[in-house]
């Protein structure tokens, strides 16, 4: 094999910056998926069978108690085998990168869904029985009063969501994608290891400012509605309240979310 | 205008109301008194079906319905006809002090944008808030909140208000403002239901005065009639400490 030379960080960051693409595509189509699914279960969680909200909640620890790399093995081998012998179907020929993307939407829905549920009943009572009192329809003030309101307190939580997605996400790698996690990998094994520090130390200059970039946005939109906050000293302890609660278990919480 | 018959609820084995019956005349203000927990709110909650009775109608204008039974659109129609004052304000935190007043109007009611901000700002002029069409729930106290409410409320022209302790949230010194409103509010000609603790503001502004105890409307007459020439043990005592304290006073 040739050998070939990784000691320039400048040089690597410019190899591996194009394999950022992937990273993005599974990052989003996961979001999408995950987002859609964990809508399902967090309705599901608040509707009024019991065995429904068993359900989802049965999954969401499953989903909380898996290290998100077991699950991906699980999906990317048991799934094609399963799929050519039960039902007859052959996928081997589906890109790698859906595993990924389904491995992470199952993931999320677990995570998203608490999310969820957690931002909605932080919104308190009054505010739909004002907005019935109105005259609005129960949709209409789902979606005009309640909605908005909730997708306040479920800014940091979804911060970190897709922080820890960025992040879980560099797993893809063990089942072969080349994203850009994949792409050092490969790197350093085709330079037999000789210079793994430039290389991963220029993943880590990707990493970084993507990850800075996620959350300064998320900060500004959270500034942005701002007036939604209760006031400051009650919102503040209903957010460390919800976020010790519902978020101890999956992420250390990267810094920065909710409260100054 | 407004008549409840045979109102019952029960909150799991805790009967709150055991047979309420309540008529409310166009332009009366009916002021409720009672004991905490007498099932003040329950009963205004009602009548905005933001609590499903066990059992009892509502006639309001054309509209005669099973409060147990009702429709949805039906529900609709008596929220649309009606308006409530919440204890603690309830104003959209996601809306600015002038959005919270034409949500009703644009949303429900259909007025066109333009002529909503219109009578939004003459309501919002009127409770003394011309300077605060662009704040933030939060950044109002609780006396402009709670006046943003009642503007709210007045907005969408409701055939009866329903208040809710509107002034027992509130710090003492900015009682008066609220108070002040709802007074005029009275004179307007407004038709409403005040649940209050403010006897002297009972006495001077209801046209009637309904005592509640235990789930019942127990007394109910002129002011004179309650306060002065009432016989129900219940209610004297419960209004013996107020009485007395206009005899200090005197
Ligand atoms: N959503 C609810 N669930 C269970 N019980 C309730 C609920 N709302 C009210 N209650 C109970 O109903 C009873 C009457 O409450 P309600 O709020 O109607 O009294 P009130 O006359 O308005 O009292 P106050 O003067 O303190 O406001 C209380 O015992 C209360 O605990
Ligand atoms: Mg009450």
């Amino acid at each position: 094999m040739q050998y070939k030379n990784y000691s320039s960080i400048l040089d690597n960051i410019k190899e591996l910056l194009p394999y950022l693409s992937l990273t993005f595509q599974y990052v989003l189509l996961a979001l999408l998926f995950g987002f859609i699914f964990a809508l399902l279960l967090a309705v599901m969680k608040l509707c009024k069978y019991k065995v429904l909200r068993a359900i989802a909640q049965i999954y969401t620890t499953i989903m909380r108690c898996l290290p998100s790399v077991v699950l991906l093995f699980v999906v990317y081998f048991f799934l094609p085998k399963f799929s050519r012998e039960v039902l007859l179907i052959d996928i081997d020929d589906v890109p790698k990168i859906l595993f990924v993307v389904l491995t992470f939407a199952l993931f999320l829905g677990g995570f998203l869904s608490e999310v969820m549920r957690s931002a909605y009943q932080a919104v308190s009572k009054d505010q739909m029985d004002a907005a019935l009192s109105i005259g609005l329809t129960p949709l209409q003030a789902f979606i005009r009063i309640i909605l908005p309101q909730a997708f306040y307190y479920a800014i940091p939580n979804l911060a970190n969501t897709v922080i820890y997605l960025l992040k879980e996400g560099a797993l893809a790698y063990t089942i072969g994608l080349i994203d850009v996690m994949g792409r050092a990998y490969q790197m350093n094994t085709l330079s037999y290891s000789v210079y793994p520090i430039p290389i991963f130390v220029a993943l880590a200059l990707i990493y970084w400012p993507l990850a800075i970039v996620i959350e300064q946005l998320f900060k500004i939109l959270e500034r942005l509605m701002n007036p939604i906050k209760e006031d400051k000293k009650t919102a503040g302890q209903k957010l460390k309240g919800f976020k010790a609660k519902y978020l101890g278990f999956l992420v250390q919480t990267p810094k920065g979310g909710a409260e100054k | 205008m407004l008549t409840l018959t045979n109102v019952h609820k029960a909150f799991g084995s805790n009967k709150v109301l055991k047979g309420v019956n309540l008529t409310v005349e166009k332009g009366d203000v009916v002021a409720i008194l009672g004991p905490s927990g007498s099932g003040k709110t329950t009963l205004l909650r009602c009548i905005n079906f933001l609590e499903r009775a066990d059992k009892g109608r509502l006639k309001l204008g054309e509209i005669d319905i099973s409060l147990k039974h009702a429709h949805s659109k039906d529900v609709l129609a008596v929220r649309r006809k009606t308006a409530f004052v919440f204890q603690n304000y309830s104003l959209f935190r996601n809306k600015t002090v002038l959005q919270n007043v034409t949500e009703g109007l644009i949303i429900a009611r259909k007025i066109p944008k333009d002529e909503a901000i219109k009578i939004a700002k003459e309501q919002l002029d009127r409770v003394g808030l011309s300077d605060k069409y662009d704040a933030y729930p939060n950044q109002l106290s609780g006396g402009q909140q709670q006046r943003v409410g009642i503007a709210r409320a007045v907005a969408v022209k409701p055939d009866v208000i329903l208040f809710d302790e509107p002034t027992s949230a509130l710090d003492p010194e900015l009682v008066g403002e609220v108070l002040c409103v709802i007074k005029a509010l009275a004179k307007s000609g407004i038709t409403m239901v005040i649940v209050t603790h403010e006897m002297s503001f009972a006495r001077d502004v209801a046209s009637k005065v309904v005592f509640m105890d235990e789930g019942v409307a127990l007394a109910s007459g002129t002011p004179k009639e309650i306060f002065v020439d009432c016989q129900e043990p219940r209610v004297k005592q419960f209004l013996a400490r107020f009485n007395n304290e206009i005899d200090y006073n005197i």
